[in-house]
């Protein structure tokens, strides 16, 4: 029997996992399949656009954060306060060094630690926006659009997920300084364009990187900076930056893409790499389906064991002390629903603050400023992360629940999906060891 | 018989769940390889989409080289079956463009085994002279490198069985075994130390009448006859299951196709089929339960040695987590180091091929780097016999069955020479 | 303000005045067709692709079933490639048991729409998801159609032979010359939406082919006819059910046939009478009464995914017609306004089918010549138009051909299979303004996805070819040359290989697509100076210093031209578009993948805080229409 048994290893899970294993804890973690740290750009993105301020990005996350606790109290970023979302980012970044894959934000690296004023970076998107994001692995950092230099945005012939000459117009068209280059794809590989990832072990191979390197210290000129796909190296993504760097003899940033997300597969597989030599148990493929447990009648009930899906239908059971669900709300396939409107959380079957009925999910425009409020619902939690009905009392005693499951934002519209992620996957971490401790 | 579509019970409808995201063919160990094979999600879900009965001519080539690793069902957040799907598309192709003598043999696990074991001295000795194999390789298409199992020189589990038939121990507490070929005709050591472990437990082994399970039938795209194989152990095994019998195997490729693989690539949803996939058991998780109710035995004998095992693909595809880390972690002095490697490559009868023993050997390449950075040792683990074939000739270090370790810790077994300590 | 002369104006862009087109020219008379959108932005885009047996009408409607089946000979040869022969089921569920079956094979035989009675036992073979209570099953020669294609090889076989074919053009209003009792149409004023420009065209014939909007056309001549829009909703499976049409063996009802076209099943249709033809909400009861009923014929069918909805108009003309719009004659309407209105050069073809269009435009012709004066005869009835040389279309030929030819690498829209260079040559090939233009020639963004990953890369894609010239200035809009339009390959991988489906080799198309360009030597792309739209951001701007508050978009309104192809408006318009069909369907699985979809453009590319976001192009209110889902889950 465990000590803590995570449903889901997304960013949320994996934090909440870190934390209670740092501590001490026996951590299982399992997870149907594999989360959208996939598909996301890679940085962690704190609060890019306030629900008032839907048009201007978040210049100080850190900042809007305070000024969320008047208009939107149920926030998960107002029930921890900006004070422990600020811890949880600093673990976050403590951590990423340690695992080789540093963090840094619009101060460079370590700014965090002495400031509530750190600045958003803007970083360039795939088609030429400005993304705002507080923390960005460092392959992206040479992308801040606050940085002087002009930019040379490199793409490769027949590559289909990426476009210089889109980039550079949009960033043009926004008063920066940007041009367009191709090289071909024959420096990735001999083969057709394939799946990002494979495009980025091409560049795991020292000899390639070397001559894309040349090739692009051919192309730039003198104090450019120079934005590629983000495709650089997968697991050896640190060497692959230090070496295209210094052949490219310039600045160079990653851009990341259409899913799948290389960015995210190192940030995952590197956190994962963390957990397994802390002994932390990841079963992939084990998907939670249901849950034992004893109602809530006058105090908080318990959950017994969780259920997870087997190939005879043969269900395993699980039993730990405490239970995090961290299953990803809409998007991680945690919640699920139909046509007559009827939305639930797949596992424990939690009360939802999305409404039962699909004429209030939508709104007409799909890139409405408001977004949709299907996506903004979710599982209320209180301050310790713990599960609470309409009157605001705990369901059960040992079941907590961090990220994307979570009501009271819509981090997609907000940009602010890693920094809820982290901030109450370590919340709820410690939540628990404290609750375990007693 | 057509591949498609049968019911919304057939694997073909999950294609449905599929958001298009990409993790499948990021994490599949083939597609990172070659690009004979463009991943799984273009072979499965979404070339299924244009795939149905009827059709002038089946579309598929590259699905063949898939190699039902399965790993891409394990990634998928949103439960896809496309191993499945893949294997039935190349069903359909082989049904319309016929298969490969090689295949059709490669697929007959049973009959190889019979055959060699008229003369196992000679046929081991045959499968070792390069002439033979380059002909073998030139004629038929089987690589020349890849490592042939061994027959059995002690003759096959079965005949064990007859001889050992006193010694049995009778309890009222009773599991049968379901051996499948590897056991029966090239390791039967493995099949002892089964059974050793089982009746050191108390339990009685009930050995009843068995068949192959289909699964190189299946991988090779041979659906009428993996179906005959199917019918045949749901006729011999399905009464012992309705009467409460769990039935256990050291094969975690056999007890997956009883389980799922059967039933889901043949669309075959008896109620037969149901019942016996829920009394199939492997064997380390039938372990772990037996743990779990406190009833398993955990007088061990020290074993101190780093033990680098592997999880095949098709053991993670029983969705049990991992029992062989549940277990032998608890015999003293082991240091049981657990491989994270996606697929050592061999893929059951894929490394045989000619044409793919190269994809093989690349796939596999993580798992052998790994096992490499954990020597010096003297021998690793793997639950699956043709993988662990593949990892010995690969690693050059013996592969043992983590229950050969087990009755070794319980005093029972020989590791080093393969025999049970009371022969 | 530039002048067209010509002979016949067709107003209409749908299969009837493209099939008018091509019919008048084959027989020498000079066309010139407009259409003030994409071709088939009508009911003819929106319908279900069925090409008819004529089963349907054997009870209700003879004369209609006879045309069917008579028409339906004629397009499997004559649109080959365009028609799938899926074959067709009517089934006679345990709610349709009584006396209409053996009406129904007395009216096939009566009509001469071939049926056969198979046995259950064959058709659940045959089709296992089938409801296992059916008692009756007939066969009949149904098949489905691409009635983009269909358009589209029309179109080409019309250019071939000399036909003027304009979209995005708008009749703005007819010419009329004369007083009481002797007036004459003799042109009309027509605007060029694309490039915001007046044209003047002059006619001796003015065909309306605008089916639903037919009456708006005639009250352009003050004329006033009654065309009811009749509302069909139907909704598509993520996946074929089904390879065989399947109709209930019943009285046409709503929802009451499946229609496997491409890769997806079509579950339709509901009658509602409405007054816009164009823009039409789609209700919850609507979706769900598609669903209810698909369950009858294929039970569970409305727990797999549904991946699309749409609604498309009937054109329901019957004189002095009151009753239910669903019992109005689904036969055509041939009016001539000289006989009826005393209004010279003025012809309205409306109703019917899509089966029955080249029949419609053979007597719409028939009738224009006779005041015309006859030239040749009418020849499309054994005409076979460009590109049905590839026999009928079957399900995996684009699977198959990516196969053969190794173009995996290539794939753009990977749900729907569509290369780079079936997308180059298509946006080359055939004018387009929009995402969706694109999307009718090649299926971009039709599958499961509905855009999410093809969407980036299309835009991508038509931006670098306009930064090569491509379209030399003209973006999309200038007319080529007969010979050089050839959309009979637009959907055939292999046929787009070399970067060129088209009868003529361009200089561009040398070393391979456009995409493929060899190295520039030290230059790059960008060198030359910044293009046409990027008036907005020539300004250096602070962070966070827009020009407009997003939804704010007063200036680009008709009247004006935006910047052809800007790449930020490709974009919004295809998200938006997109999102119009699923926000009626998006629960469970879809919504999932919505919400992916979101994840990559407002989180990843963050493409909602894109410059230009106050240009709208002719189809950006189109797509912004409300079809969210309202609190009407049953009927009203």
């Amino acid at each position: 029997m465990s000590d803590l048994f995570v449903i889901g290893a997304g960013l949320s899970g994996l934090m909440a996992a870190y934390t209670a294993a740092r501590a001490g804890l026996r951590v299982q973690v399992v997870t149907k399949g594999l989360g959208s740290m996939h598909w996301a750009a890679g940085t962690v993105d704190v609060m890019g656009y306030t629900p008032e301020e839907l048009s201007r990005p978040v210049q100080r996350p850190l900042e809007a954060i305070q000024a969320l606790a008047h208009s939107h109290p149920e926030h998960p970023y107002v029930l921890l306060g900006s004070h422990q979302v600020q811890v949880a980012l600093e673990e976050f970044t403590a951590l990423m060094a340690e695992l080789g894959l540093p963090y840094g934000g619009a101060g460079g690296f370590g700014a965090l630690a002495h400031s509530t004023s750190g600045d958003n970076l803007l970083l360039p998107s795939a088609v030429g926006a400005l993304r705002p994001a507080f923390l960005a692995p460092s392959a992206q950092l040479a992308g801040d659009m606050a940085r002087p230099e002009p930019l040379l945005i490199v793409g490769f012939t027949g590559l289909r997920d990426f476009y210089p000459e889109l980039i550079a117009e949009n960033l043009a068209k926004q008063g920066f300084q940007a041009r367009a280059a191709f090289l071909p794809l024959s420096l990735l590989t001999e083969q057709a364009d394939r799946n990002n990832v494979h495009l980025a072990q091409a560049l795991d191979l020292q000899a390639r990187r070397l001559k894309l390197g040349g090739e692009l210290k051919r192309l730039a000129r003198a104090g450019e900076r120079i934005g590629l796909p983000a495709l650089l190296g997968l697991d050896d993504h640190a060497a692959a930056l230090a070496d295209l760097s210094a052949a490219a003899g310039a600045p160079i940033f990653e851009i990341p893409t259409l899913p799948p997300s290389v960015p995210g597969m190192r940030l995952y597989k590197a956190l994962r790499a963390r957990l397994w030599r802390m002994g932390v148990r990841i079963d992939v493929g084990l998907e939670g389906i249901g849950a034992n447990v004893i109602a809530a009648n006058g105090t908080a009930g318990r959950v017994q064991w969780v259920e997870t899906a087997t190939t005879t239908s043969r269900p395993l059971k699980h039993r730990a002390k405490a239970y995090l669900l961290a299953t990803g709300g809409i998007l991680g396939g945690g919640f699920d629903s139909d046509h007559t409107g009827r939305i639930w959380e797949t596992v424990f079957d939690l009360p939802l603050t999305i409404p039962q009925a699909r004429h209030q999910w939508f709104r007409p425009a799909f890139m409405d400023p408001a977004g949709h409020p299907v996506f903004n619902g979710g599982v209320a939690v209180n301050a310790a992360m713990q599960p609470v009905g309409a009157d605001g009392q705990v369901l059960y005693a040992n079941l907590w629940a961090a990220g994307g499951a979570l009501a009271g934002a819509d981090p997609i519209q907000q940009h602010s999906l890693e920094g809820l992620a982290i901030a109450t996957g370590w919340a709820a971490g410690q939540a628990i060891v404290r609750a375990l401790a007693q | 018989m057509p591949m498609h579509t049968q019911s919304w019970e057939s694997v073909g409808p999950s294609l449905d769940e599929c958001i298009k995201c990409n993790i499948c063919t990021s994490y599949c160990p083939v597609a990172e390889v070659t690009d004979k094979f463009h991943g799984p999600k273009y072979s499965g879900p979404q070339a299924q989409r244009f795939r149905e009965n009827g059709q002038p001519q089946s579309p598929d080539h590259s699905v063949d080289y898939c190699s039902g690793c399965r790993v891409c069902n394990e990634v998928c957040p949103t439960g896809v079956r496309i191993a499945e799907i893949n294997a039935r598309a190349r069903a359909q192709a082989a049904a319309e463009h016929g298969i490969p003598l090689r295949n059709r043999l490669l697929g007959r696990s049973d009959m190889l085994g019979k055959l060699g074991m008229i003369a196992p001295g000679l046929a081991n000795w045959g499968m070792r002279q390069g002439f033979a194999r380059s002909i073998a390789e030139g004629v038929l298409g089987i690589s020349k490198h890849a490592q042939m199992p061994t027959w059995s020189r002690e003759g096959t589990f079965a005949s064990w069985l007859k001889r050992s038939a006193p010694n049995r121990l009778r309890s009222e507490r009773k599991v049968v075994y379901y051996h499948g070929c590897s056991t029966m005709y090239y390791e039967p050591y493995v099949g002892k130390a089964a059974m050793a472990v089982f009746e050191h437990n108390g339990f009685e082994v009930v050995v009843p009448e068995q068949g192959c399970c289909g699964l190189p039938l299946l991988n090779n795209a041979e659906f009428p006859a993996a179906e005959k194989y199917h019918h045949h152990n749901l006729e011999w095994l399905t009464p012992y299951a309705r009467q409460g019998y769990q039935i256990v195997g050291t094969s975690t490729s056999c007890t997956l196709t009883l389980k799922e693989e059967a039933p889901d690539m043949l669309d075959i949803h008896t109620p037969e089929a149901r019942d016996l996939a829920l009394a199939v058991w492997d064997i380390f998780e039938w372990l772990r339960e037996l743990h779990a109710q406190g009833q398993m035995k955990t007088d061990f004998q020290p074993i101190d040695m780093v033990l680098p095992y592997h999880p095949p693909c098709q053991y993670r595809a029983h969705h049990i987590g991992s029992p062989v880390m549940d277990i032998l972690p608890l015999i003293p002095g082991l240091d049981v180091r657990e491989s994270h490697a996606r697929c050592c490559g061999g893929a059951g009868t894929y490394v045989y091929k000619k044409e793919k023993y190269q994809i093989a050997m690349d796939v596999g390449q993580e798992l052998f780097t790994w096992v490499d950075e954990q020597r010096p040792v003297t021998m690793t683990a793997c639950t699956s016999e043709t993988c662990r074939w593949h990892i010995e000739s690969a690693t050059k270090l013996p592969c043992r069955h983590p229950i050969e370790v087990l009755a070794a810790a319980y005093g029972l077994y020989d590791l080093e020479k393969r025999k049970l300590t009371k022969e | 303000m530039k002048r067209i002369e010509t002979e016949i104006l067709v107003v209409g862009g749908g299969a009837t005045g493209t099939g008018i087109a091509w019919d008048a020219a084959l027989r020498g008379f000079k066309v010139t067709l407009i259409e003030k959108r994409d071709l088939t932005h009508g009911t003819t885009g929106r319908y279900h692709g069925l090409l008819h047996s004529g089963g349907r009408y054997v009870v209700k409607d003879p004369v209609s079933a006879t045309e069917c089946i008579h028409e339906n000979r004629i397009l499997r040869k004559t649109h080959a490639h365009c028609i799938e022969n899926t074959s067709g089921f009517f089934a006679v569920t345990p709610e349709d048991e009584g006396p209409y079956p053996d009406k129904f094979l007395e009216g096939c035989r009566a009509t001469g729409v071939d049926c056969a009675e198979i046995s259950v036992a064959d058709a659940l073979r045959r089709e296992p998801l089938l409801n296992p209570r059916i008692s009756r099953v007939f066969e009949v020669p149904d098949g489905t159609a691409d009635s983009f294609l269909a358009t589209h090889a029309t179109v080409q076989a019309a250019r071939h032979a000399g036909a003027q074919i304009l979209t995005y053009h708008e009749l703005m209003g007819l010419i009329i010359e004369g007083g009481d009792g002797n007036r004459r149409v003799v042109g009309a004023k027509v605007r060029d939406v694309a490039k915001g420009m007046d044209v003047e065209i002059r006619a001796q014939m003015v065909i309306n082919a605008t089916g639903a909007w037919a009456g708006m056309v005639t009250q352009m001549a003050g004329v006033a006819i009654s065309v009811v829009p009749g509302k069909g909703v139907m909704v598509a499976m993520n996946h074929r059910a089904l390879n065989t049409v399947v109709n209930r063996c019943k009285m046409p009802a709503d929802g009451d046939i499946i229609v496997p076209v491409h890769t997806v099943a079509i579950i339709g249709t509901t009658d509602e009478r409405v007054t816009d033809p164009e823009n039409l909400r789609i209700e919850p009861w609507e979706v769900n009464l598609m669903l209810e009923e698909g369950d009858k014929l294929v039970p569970n069918l409305s727990k797999a995914r549904v991946v699309r909805a749409w609604a498309g108009v009937r054109p329901l003309y019957q004189e002095d017609y009151a009753g239910a719009s669903r019992d109005a004659t689904r036969k055509f309407a041939l009016l001539d306004h000289k006989e009826r209105h005393g209004i010279d050069g003025f012809i309205t073809i409306t109703g019917g089918k899509w089966t029955t269009f080249r029949l419609m435009a053979e007597k719409t012709v028939d009738l224009a010549a006779s005041h015309l004066g006859a030239r040749k005869p009418c020849i499309t009835a054994t005409t076979a138009v460009p590109g049905a040389d590839q026999g009928n279309y079957w399900l995996g030929h684009r699977l198959h051909e990516i196969e053969e030819q190794k173009l995996q690498g290539q794939l753009i829209c990977e749900c729907e299979l569509v290369t780079r260079a079936m997308l180059e040559n298509a946006a080359k090939q055939n004018p387009l303004l929009t995402l969706d233009d694109l999307r009718r020639d090649v299926r971009l963004g039709m599958g499961p996805c509905q855009g999410g990953f093809c969407t980036y890369r299309a835009v991508g894609i038509i931006h670098e070819m306009g930064k090569a010239g491509v379209w030399e200035g003209d973006a999309g809009h200038q007319t080529h040359a007969a010979e050089e339009w050839d959309v009979a390959y637009i959907q055939s991988p292999a046929r787009n290989v070399n970067g060129s489906g088209s009868v003529g080799d361009r200089p561009q198309q040398q070393g391979g697509s456009v995409g493929d360009r060899p190295q520039q030597q030290g230059g790059s792309v960008g060198d030359r100076p910044q293009q046409q739209g990027g008036s907005v951001g020539d300004r250096p701007q602070q962070q966070g210093d827009r020009p407009q508050q997003q939804g704010d978009r007063p200036q680009q309104r008709a009247g004006q031209t935006p910047p052809l192809f800007n790449p930020n408006l490709l974009l919004r318009d295809f998200l938006q578009e997109r999102w119009k069909g699923v926000a009626p369907i998006l629960w469970g699985r879809q919504l999932k993948q919505e919400r992916l979809d979101e994840l990559i453009y407002l989180n990843v590319m963050n493409a909602d805080h894109l410059p230009d976001d106050q240009l709208a192009s002719a189809m950006t209110d189109f797509y912004l229409f409300d079809t969210t889902p309202n609190e009407h889950e049953v009927h009203p």
